[in-house]
């Protein structure tokens, strides 16, 4: 899925973004820049910021201070960029009484989109066979769906999805992980803000992780998700081996700790291929079988958890 | 802005709600024919208020009377229907999704009011044809000669009637509107209207002669009659000029210039 096609120009920066409510910053000097061609994931916690961010990228909320640009036009000015942006923001939004392709056909004409695409954004979707449904009579996903196909309306060089799996269930939210990635292979600009670790770990080669309307990280994820283990996974076959198993690792020196029912030794430097060997060896000369000998990476989530709650889980 | 009122014509101008507006003129003709045939008095002064005369009704004007007095009190419906259409796109959030599509924020709403605003001429003129159709039906009646209906002077009063209805209709839309826009609420904003054009209006008008020239639902009412004995057309128009176009500027100011967050 990786893909990270990235240029020299950025597709969107921003610096110094703030949004203040009264006394309540909402975003605060906020920077983010994504190279163009990138699928990023825009990660942080509800409240983080990251709907109103996105809503000062497509003119909808000004900025209190800040400054940036999209698709080389300065955001005090969407109306220069906005006809090659997609977008889902929120919740999706359309006409109850009209039907999807009605709907479309509508979107298309305030902006001046050529409409013949239309039947086949649908399919892009997988609304084909519902196109001509009232959209009061979509489900939940539906409609998440034709929000999708409205924001793909124009061949958009940057699209902006605000949490499109949000409130779909479980089949759902794989289907959105599929249509997200499938618009990953496109070659255009992704910004897609998610709760789901899994979904951004899976589709998205740069993250932004936000809180508090700050920027806590950004980057490509691979600089984050691709570091060396920091530890090595041992699951003996019997469990009252269990035991046995941490003795004798405790015993050669090395750093054990149970987790789960399953033993994690901590690499500490060393290369873990190697380790992994060593460990093995000694397991099968005690006489114990291994059922899962695996290295332990960070995962997104842990690093979300800890960068948000400061290593507080 | 052209694509704008295409994009909401062609939503608005759909079988269901061109059906609902041919039975809504048709209705409005025989109940304001009807009933301004029926309380037409032999003479006394046009009010606000009552209804008019037979002297009135034989006039050139006398074919479109009704359309004009019945007309007078159907604004109200104006307000809220256009309170609803626009307030809906604000709880709805299809304003904010069509803003990603029409970034020009002034162009959008003025598109969109100018699209209503077509159909509503529209169906102001196949009313106004239904209730001069009607009238010629009731007119024998009530001994009301037609003869000078479709005179020359006849059609100039059909037009200044339609003009005037229509200036009325516009007024109210751009009071709804102001409305939606400043609560972004459907019911919030109808809650208001109600008040306000409803009970609040009409009552202080009861107990005080002056609201009829002062309360802008009452100077659209005077408008869209064509002058009353309250208020005259020159001063009703001047007025309504006035309050619409103080309800145009601030809502195209607080349009343009507030956050878009629902």
């Amino acid at each position: 899925m990786t893909k990270t096609t990235a240029s020299s120009a950025p597709a969107l920066s921003v610096t110094g973004l703030t949004k203040r409510y009264g006394a309540r910053t909402v975003v605060d000097d906020f920077d983010m820049e994504l190279p163009a061609g990138v699928v990023a994931g825009f990660v942080g916690p509800n409240g983080a910021g990251k709907t109103t961010t996105m809503a000062m990228l497509l003119g909808l909320v000004r900025p209190t201070a800040g400054a940036g640009h999209v698709l080389g036009s300065s955001i005090d000015d969407p109306a220069a960029y906005l006809d090659r942006v997609g977008a889902l923001i929120e919740t999706p939004a359309f006409y109850p009484a009209l039907s999807g392709a009605e709907n479309l056909r509508m979107f298309a004409t305030v902006g001046r989109y050529d409409a013949t695409p239309i039947p086949a954004l649908l399919d892009t979707v997988g609304l084909a066979g519902r196109g001509g449904d009232r959209y009061r009579d979509y489900s939940l996903g539906m409609k998440q769906r034709l929000g999708i196909a409205a924001a793909l309306l124009g061949d958009p060089e940057l699209l902006i999805l605000d949490e499109p799996a949000n409130g779909l269930d479980p089949e759902g939210v794989r289907e959105m992980r599929s249509l997200v990635g499938d618009l990953a292979g496109t070659g255009r600009t992704v910004l897609v803000s998610s709760h789901d670790l899994s979904e951004v770990e899976q589709v998205c080669d740069w993250l932004v992780l936000i809180d508090t309307g700050r920027s806590l990280y950004q980057g490509p994820a691979r600089d984050l998700l691709g570091g060396p283990a920091h530890g090595l996974v041992v699951v003996a076959q019997r469990p009252e081996d269990h035991l046995a198993l941490f003795d004798l690792l405790t015993a050669r020196g090395d750093d054990v700790a149970p987790e789960h029912g399953r033993l994690v030794v901590k690499v500490n430097g060393s290369d873990v291929g190697d380790l992994a060997a060593t460990v093995n060896r000694a397991a099968f000369d005690a006489g114990i079988v291994l059922t899962e000998l695996s290295p332990q990476r960070t995962t997104l989530e842990d690093h979300y958890l800890s960068m948000v709650h400061g290593g507080a889980r | 802005m052209t694509s704008v009122i295409r994009a909401e014509l062609a939503r608005l101008l759909r079988r269901r709600t061109l059906v609902a507006i041919a039975a809504g003129s048709l209705l409005f003709s025989v109940i304001a024919t009807l009933s301004v045939f029926s309380s037409a008095q032999a003479s006394g002064p046009r009010s606000r208020r009552g209804g008019t005369t037979l002297a009135a009704l034989t006039d050139a004007g006398g074919g479109t009377e009704a359309f004009a007095v019945g007309a007078s009190f159907v604004g109200f419906l104006v307000f809220v229907t256009f309170i609803a259409l626009v307030a809906t796109e604000f709880s709805g959030g299809t304003y904010r999704a069509l803003l990603l599509r029409q970034p020009h924020r002034v162009r959008l709403i003025v598109g969109k009011l100018a699209g209503a605003l077509l159909v509503a001429a529209a169906a102001i003129g196949l009313a106004e044809v239904c209730t001069l159709t009607v009238s010629v039906l009731v007119a024998p009646t009530r001994d009301v000669a037609t003869a000078g209906w479709f005179s020359l002077a006849g059609v100039g009063a059909a037009a200044r009637d339609y003009a005037t209805v229509f200036a009325g209709v516009a007024g109210w839309a751009i009071f709804g509107t102001a409305l939606a826009v400043v609560f972004r609420s459907a019911p919030l904003a109808l809650g208001v209207g109600f008040a306000w054009a409803g009970p609040f209006e009409n009552i202080i008008v009861d107990s005080w002669d002056a609201g009829f020239r002062v309360f802008p639902g009452q100077v659209l009412g005077s408008l869209i009659r064509g002058g009353s004995a309250e208020l005259g057309i020159g001063r009703a128009a001047f007025t309504a000029l006035v309050y619409t176009g103080v309800a145009a500027v601030g809502t195209l100011l607080l349009v343009s210039r507030r956050d878009v967050t629902a």
